[in-house]
């Protein structure tokens, strides 16, 4: 009998639900504990994507909604990285679904209050599902920063919205990705719900000079590390037991 | 609690923030053309529609209103208890106006465990929204089944919570309700999965 467990999640590195700084998690971080338990079929398993879903300029933000070829307004850049299991091991064939505002800082969605100027080449949406070695590329516009109510008005770093789905349904991510050397990210409550220095920086994109030089597009390394899982045989049971 | 040594730390999450539709959900929110389909419109491709249960329902924050820029997720086995990956995911918003949920899908089988036990008929939910800076797991179980052999709800009986949380009232045979409680006196039991 085989029996694969998820390894346990470590809290300490997470963000914190109940964070006051970032006023809407007043009313939605949930108040008592979570449950643990054993993984069972039902953690382990998840759906897996198929590649034929991707097509030619899925992962070009700057061409998939681009009217008449015209070029989104902004800087292109390259954002590009792996992802591995906690035993660093590359995992293929992950769904990656990123989302941003343009290069003035605007989401192509109606209820963004900001004021700034919607960009009719630029929806901000993109995917790509990774190659055998765990690897992943997007190119895409600089997101703008922008202002948003929290206390009184706040100012988001620039970010990117990754959403990963892995092999299984507990192995699933939702997180952003900040960008070298914005100075911004040391004041956003988002970012700061999460203690641990060490985690908070692992969601900064670093500049990439080698790429950004061979490809004339500045270029941002992400790498990713989703859930590891353990499996564990006994072999003196039979099936069933 | 010990964490195995030596493995590196998993990405910490962040809140999929209000705008999640333009890169989850983009034929929702009329960005066309760019995805041909939406991810998860339907949980089963190739199955009878005659066969398909509904579940509806709202998320509730704290002050007791019902949440239209939340995203659900769902994962299930088929009919037989079995997990196929390319079948059994869901992924919706609730409606701007009734502030519900809807999804039509299968009723999933028992699922059977690693020790061989038989989990009882169940959907995997996962929730995100701004305001949750950690998408949050809970599962459904269905009202008229048989409830008291799964593992999952004896363990919480155990230490004397209440399950019911957990479970989707029966309507009809073919449809259930499912509300979700992020706060208060009927707060959900959230799983650390």
């Amino acid at each position: 009998m085989a029996v694969k467990s998820l390894i346990k999640r470590n809290y300490d590195k997470q963000p914190q639900l109940n964070y006051p700084d970032y006023k809407s998690s007043i009313l939605r971080a949930p108040k008592k504990d979570k449950v643990f338990f054993p993984s069972s079929p039902s953690e382990v398993s998840g759906p897996i994507f198929n590649k034929n879903i991707i097509r030619k300029f899925d992962n070009d933000l700057t061409l998939n909604f681009s009217q008449n070829n015209a070029s989104p307004i902004g800087h292109k850049i390259i954002v590009h990285g792996t992802i591995r299991d906690q035993f660093l091991k590359p995992i293929e064939g992950a769904l990656i679904e990123i989302w941003q505002a343009n290069a003035g800082g605007k989401y192509f969605h109606n209820k963004d209050q900001n004021i700034a100027a919607i960009d009719p080449n630029f929806a901000g949406c993109g995917r790509f599902i990774t190659e055998n070695n765990g690897s992943y590329e997007f190119i895409t516009i600089q997101p703008g920063p922008y202002p948003y109510p929290n206390r009184g008005v706040e100012w988001r770093p620039m970010h990117i919205h990754f959403s990963i789905f892995g092999k299984s349904f507990g192995q699933r991510l939702i997180t952003q990705m900040y960008f070298e050397g914005d100075p911004l990210i040391d004041f956003c409550p988002m970012v700061n719900s999460i203690p641990d220095k060490k985690a908070k920086k692992s969601l900064i994109g670093s500049l990439d000079r080698t790429q950004s030089n061979t490809k004339q597009l500045l270029a941002y390394k992400f790498d990713i590390i989703l859930r590891g899982s353990n499996q564990t045989f006994f072999e003196n049971r039979t099936e069933g037991l | 609690m010990n964490y195995p040594k030596n493995i590196a730390d998993e990405t910490p999450f962040q809140t999929a923030g209000p705008f999640l539709h333009i890169g989850c959900l983009p034929n929702t929110i009329n960005i066309n053309g760019v995805f041909q389909n939406d991810l998860g419109e339907k949980p089963f491709i190739n199955k009878d529609t005659n066969d398909f249960i509904s579940i509806s329902g709202s998320v509730f924050d704290g002050s007791g209103q019902a949440l239209d820029d939340v995203m659900l997720e769902t994962w299930q086995s088929d009919e037989n208890g079995v997990y196929t990956p390319d079948n059994g995911f869901a992924r919706f918003v609730p409606n701007s106006i009734s502030k519900k949920y809807k999804l039509s899908t299968i009723k999933p089988g028992s699922v059977q465990n690693f020790d061989g036990s038989l989990q009882s008929p169940h959907i995997s939910f996962s929730i995100s929204s701004r305001g949750i800076n950690m998408n949050l797991n809970t599962r459904m179980y269905f009202e008229g089944d048989n409830l008291f052999k799964d593992p999952l709800l004896s363990m919480i009986k155990k230490s004397n919570n209440d399950v019911s949380s957990l479970i989707a009232s029966k309507i009809d045979d073919t449809s259930f309700i499912f509300n979700i409680f992020l706060q208060g006196d009927k707060e959900t039991i959230f799983l650390d999965v």
